[in-house]
């Protein structure tokens, strides 16, 4: 294995740290879905880092591809839903949501 | 030149999680995505690159701006104070067991399917991963109609 990959499987893990750090620690709901998008690039950068150091780049950019337009879909539909749950609760403070707590 | 870009894609995703201003962090979050977008570049993934910077720092920063404004004002979240200070905690230990565990199985990286000769990112997204592409499409569908449904009118019975 190259230095390259090593170093940038590195920064992946920094990446996927901070992210994960975001979602266990942050309140706010939106603050939570930065850090799934700061995963989500780990990841990207993992698959890239891959596709070159294996040689088969064009591979790992067609599932990068892939992942991005999955990543679109899921931060779209999560905001319709943080807009929604403001609306009707007036509030992104995720311990406030407990309206199905039993 | 690329360890310089990724260090500025992880100081833009930390700037992200600390912003205290939410529209600094959806900003910050634009500026990874162009720092990793660069990296793409470097390491020959144009087509990946351009998809990075179009979609992640265009459209999903959009999204996030637009978002901000409609729920601002009321209902202000305070974060927890001892949060801050858990970040270099997190940092290490992730660190350490990349360290630990990933180095193990660095050498059993399994090979990616050989990409035809001489082909480009075309030839290898419409014969080789076609099944990928039907994916994208129903994942697509699905978010649109996610987006509709949560945003109709309701009617006045409801």
């Amino acid at each position: 294995m190259s230095d390259t990959w090593i170093i940038n499987m590195a920064f992946v893990a920094l990446l996927v740290a901070i992210g994960l750090y975001a979602l266990l620690t942050m309140k706010n709901l939106i603050r939570m879905l930065i850090g799934i998008e700061i995963v989500s690039k780990g990841i990207l950068l993992a698959l890239i880092a891959t596709g070159y150091e294996k040689n088969n780049i064009l591979t790992s950019q067609s599932l990068a591809i892939s992942f991005i337009v999955v990543e679109v879909c899921v931060l779209a539909t999560a905001l319709a839903v943080i807009i929604n749950i403001h609306r009707h609760t007036k509030t992104l403070d995720i311990e406030q949501l407990t309206n199905l707590k039993g | 030149m690329h360890i310089f870009l990724l260090c500025g894609l992880v100081l833009c995703s930390i700037l992200a999680i600390l912003a205290t201003d939410l529209l600094k962090a959806a900003i910050s979050l634009a500026g990874a995505s162009i720092f990793l977008a660069m990296t793409f570049f470097e390491l020959g993934a144009a087509y990946a690159g351009v998809f990075e910077i179009s979609v992640v720092a265009g459209l999903i920063t959009v999204l996030f701006i637009a978002t901000i404004s409609l729920t601002k004002g009321e209902g202000e979240v305070k974060e927890r104070r001892f949060g801050r200070y858990l970040l270099p905690v997190f940092v290490v230990g992730m660190a350490v067991a990349d360290f630990l565990v990933m180095r193990q199985f660095l050498g059993a990286l399994p090979a990616l399917p050989a990409a035809p000769e001489a082909a480009d990112l075309g030839t290898v997204l419409w014969s080789q991963r076609t099944f990928d592409l039907i994916g994208q499409i129903a994942v697509l569908l699905a978010g649109v109609f996610c987006v509709l449904a949560l945003f109709r009118k309701r009617s006045e019975d409801e």
